[in-house]
């Protein structure tokens, strides 16, 4: 745990370095007549300040406490479903245009419900198909909002 | 004082219109479900919202998602009562005492209190707000780009300071906040910034996507994480003919009531997660004016009743600094901030005088929301309950597909989607190493103000940072930053000299 908050300090320090980085990069100006730069310049550096500032409270820590994130509720193969449940997620974005948006919601629903485990096949296909039509029929004929049409043309 | 009245009883007129009681009673019943289902909060469930209000004209559309704020903490509460699960935050408390009333088979009563406690507290914030807002708007008018900068410096450090987590961690979500919202135009220059020569940074990074991502998406992957068994098993249903307190409840809550609208509207106009304190602050007090102290925690109305007024009357009072001020103090009045910006009505000092349609129409919806609320919620306490029975497998994939569409709204975006998948996955990990989102939230929807007060400031002094020490309300305000910044210092040397103390003690 305590290396893992180390590297989170790190990250953050090189977080504030590369804002600074980037923001020399544009003017400046003086304190009168701020340019661009200058105030995403004192956050950078303000949050390098701050990512030292955690990581000498971590070296000066005499032991870990460990931390107090959610990781100890987690169920075993949690992690893997979580990741193929975002996977799928992204996969759906990615087919948003090419397959329109019933189909793409259809199909989105159908994954989710299989990587979270609904077994039975007729609401494997049922509530898919019920919640990608009711999500059509409110944005796109109700509220007027324009989605994606695709393949299907709808 | 007697033009305030009159305003509202126009504010009365505009709300009650069959469409914006329409829009009042589709935000408080979205709201309920909001607050009742998990997976999504008030904030996510906002700012998923504000694409359906987009035909709407902007006093609808405000009235609308009010309802959801207010509609979302009430839903919170039935879940706190019936089954031990906070639907959010400012339910926690509700849980010590809401629960086990339930568990005695006064559940009912509860929830009865809950709802009697919130439309009173409501009513009453609403009275204070029309005494309120007014002069605090027209001495809002004097105030300089030092003293709104130093305000909002103010507002990030309290409530970095009381989310209960680390202080260096929520300040440095606070800076990265206010770093993200530096991309785009510069509001000063008119120079582009950190857009690595992409169009789709040029005008910054959409706070809708960073909204729904941190606190929708994260939301989803940290249920999906947790065991996914139906939680139908522990749901304590009332029946209606038990719904109703006996006078003896309504006696003892009524003192509990009126002490809780008080703690809640003072802590709402304060920066910080106001419903949080102000519910944490209101059971304390209960308890410690108690005659029967040992009680608390077994089952006593008042420490259901206190907080569910505290609760109610901070969430609107929390409305008096956003509509007067233009700064939001907490992540639900941010998104709200971003709303009403997006129709067009830009809240500060002239909110009331440039839209005082908005500005009363809204106040007034308040109270007609929450009378919405109360009639709701009893009747239909078992139908909302029921939707608790609805598996965590099957309402997962609704919420995700439904931030994926809502996102999409916004702008007709593929681009917002990736970066709202994008801000999912940091939260999610944000949560999973304990950093709160709510400071970079805030942060990112006030940054672009606040970086024009400081170099306004700075203009205005030709470069001499004594301006902002030299304004006395600026001043206060930085005195103050100082005394939260050095509270855990102190709080930390008293309890090392108490140990030491101790120490001596013990070998002696």
């Amino acid at each position: 745990m305590r290396k893992a908050e180390l590297i989170e300090g790190v990250v953050l320090f090189l977080c504030g370095g590369g804002t600074v980085a980037l923001s020399l990069e544009m003017p400046l100006g003086t304190f009168r007549m701020a340019g661009s730069g200058l105030f995403p310049l004192c956050l950078g550096i303000i949050l390098m300040l701050l990512a030292l500032l955690y990581l000498a409270n971590l070296l000066l820590q005499k032991d870990s406490k460990g931390h107090s994130g959610e990781a100890a509720g987690a169920r075993p193969g949690a992690a893997g479903q979580m990741l193929l449940f975002f996977g799928a997620s992204a996969l759906a974005v990615l087919c948003f245009n090419i397959l329109g948006y019933p189909l793409t919601a259809f199909l989105l629903m159908l994954l989710l419900l299989r990587i979270l485990g609904l077994k039975r096949p007729v609401l494997l296909v049922t509530l898919p198909f019920l919640t990608a039509a009711g999500s059509y029929l409110l944005f796109v004929q109700f509220l007027k909002i324009p989605l994606p049409k695709g393949l299907i043309g709808l | 004082m007697v033009e305030s009245v009159q305003q509202l009883f126009t504010g009365f007129g505009i709300a009650a219109t069959l469409t914006n009681l329409l829009y009042c009673l589709l935000g408080a019943v979205a709201g309920t479900l909001v607050g009742i289902l998990p997976g999504l909060g008030p904030i996510a469930g906002i700012a998923l919202l504000i694409p359906v209000t987009f035909g709407l004209n902007p006093t609808s559309a405000i009235i609308m998602l009010c309802g959801i704020y207010y509609g979302a903490m009430y839903g919170g509460s039935t879940t706190s009562i019936l089954l031990n699960v906070p639907g959010e935050t400012a339910s926690v408390i509700t849980c010590i005492d809401g629960y086990q009333m339930a568990r005695k088979g006064k559940a009912g009563p509860a929830l009865a209190i809950c709802a009697i406690g919130s439309f009173t507290a409501g009513t009453l914030a609403v009275f204070g707000m029309v005494f309120l807002a007014p002069p605090l708007a027209q001495a809002a008018l004097a105030f300089g780009p030092p003293e709104y900068f130093s305000l909002m410096v103010c507002g990030f450090i309290v409530l970095s300071n009381v989310t209960g987590g680390s202080l260096i961690k929520s300040l440095m979500m606070a800076v990265i906040g206010l770093i993200i919202g530096t991309v785009g135009l510069d509001p000063v220059t008119g120079e582009y910034r950190f857009t690595f020569d992409t169009t789709y940074l040029l005008s910054g990074i959409e706070f809708v996507a960073v909204a729904i991502g941190l606190f929708g998406i994260a939301e989803v992957l940290a249920n999906v994480d947790q065991p996914l068994e139906n939680m139908e098993s522990g749901i304590l249903v009332p029946r209606f003919r038990d719904l109703y307190p006996s006078l003896q409840d309504l006696k003892t809550s009524f003192g509990a009531i009126l002490r809780g609208a008080g703690i809640g509207f003072g802590v709402g106009l304060v920066p910080g997660p106001a419903p949080v304190i102000a519910t944490y602050a209101s059971y304390m007090t209960e308890k410690r004016i108690s005659n029967h102290p040992d009680d608390f925690g077994t089952g006593v109305i008042e420490g259901v009743a206190g907080p569910e007024a505290a609760n109610n009357a901070a969430c609107q009072s929390a409305f008096i600094p956003l509509f007067v001020l233009g700064i939001p103090f907490a992540p639900p009045t941010a998104i709200l901030l971003g709303a009403l910006m997006i129709h067009g009505v830009v809240p500060g000092p002239m909110m009331i005088t440039e839209h005082p349609d908005v500005f009363w129409g809204v106040i007034a919806s308040m109270y007609i929301g929450n009378f919405i609320l109360l009639l709701l919620n009893l009747p239909f306490v078992p139908f909302f309950a029921s939707i608790l029975r609805i598996p965590k497998k099957v309402l997962l994939p609704l919420v995700m597909l439904f931030c994926l569409t809502g996102m999409y709204t916004v702008n007709n975006s593929i681009n917002d989607i990736w970066l709202m998948l994008l801000m999912g996955a940091l939260g999610y990990l944000m949560r999973k190493r304990a950093y709160d989102a709510a400071p970079l939230l805030l942060a990112l929807v006030i940054g672009p103000k606040m970086e024009v007060a400081f170099r306004q400031s700075l203009m205005l002094s030709h470069g001499n940072f004594g301006v902002f020490f030299e304004r006395p309300v600026s001043l206060v305000f930085l005195v103050a930053t100082f005394l939260f910044l050095a509270l855990p210092a102190f709080r930390f040397m008293i309890r090392r000299l108490g140990a030491g103390a101790r120490n001596e003690g013990g070998s002696g």
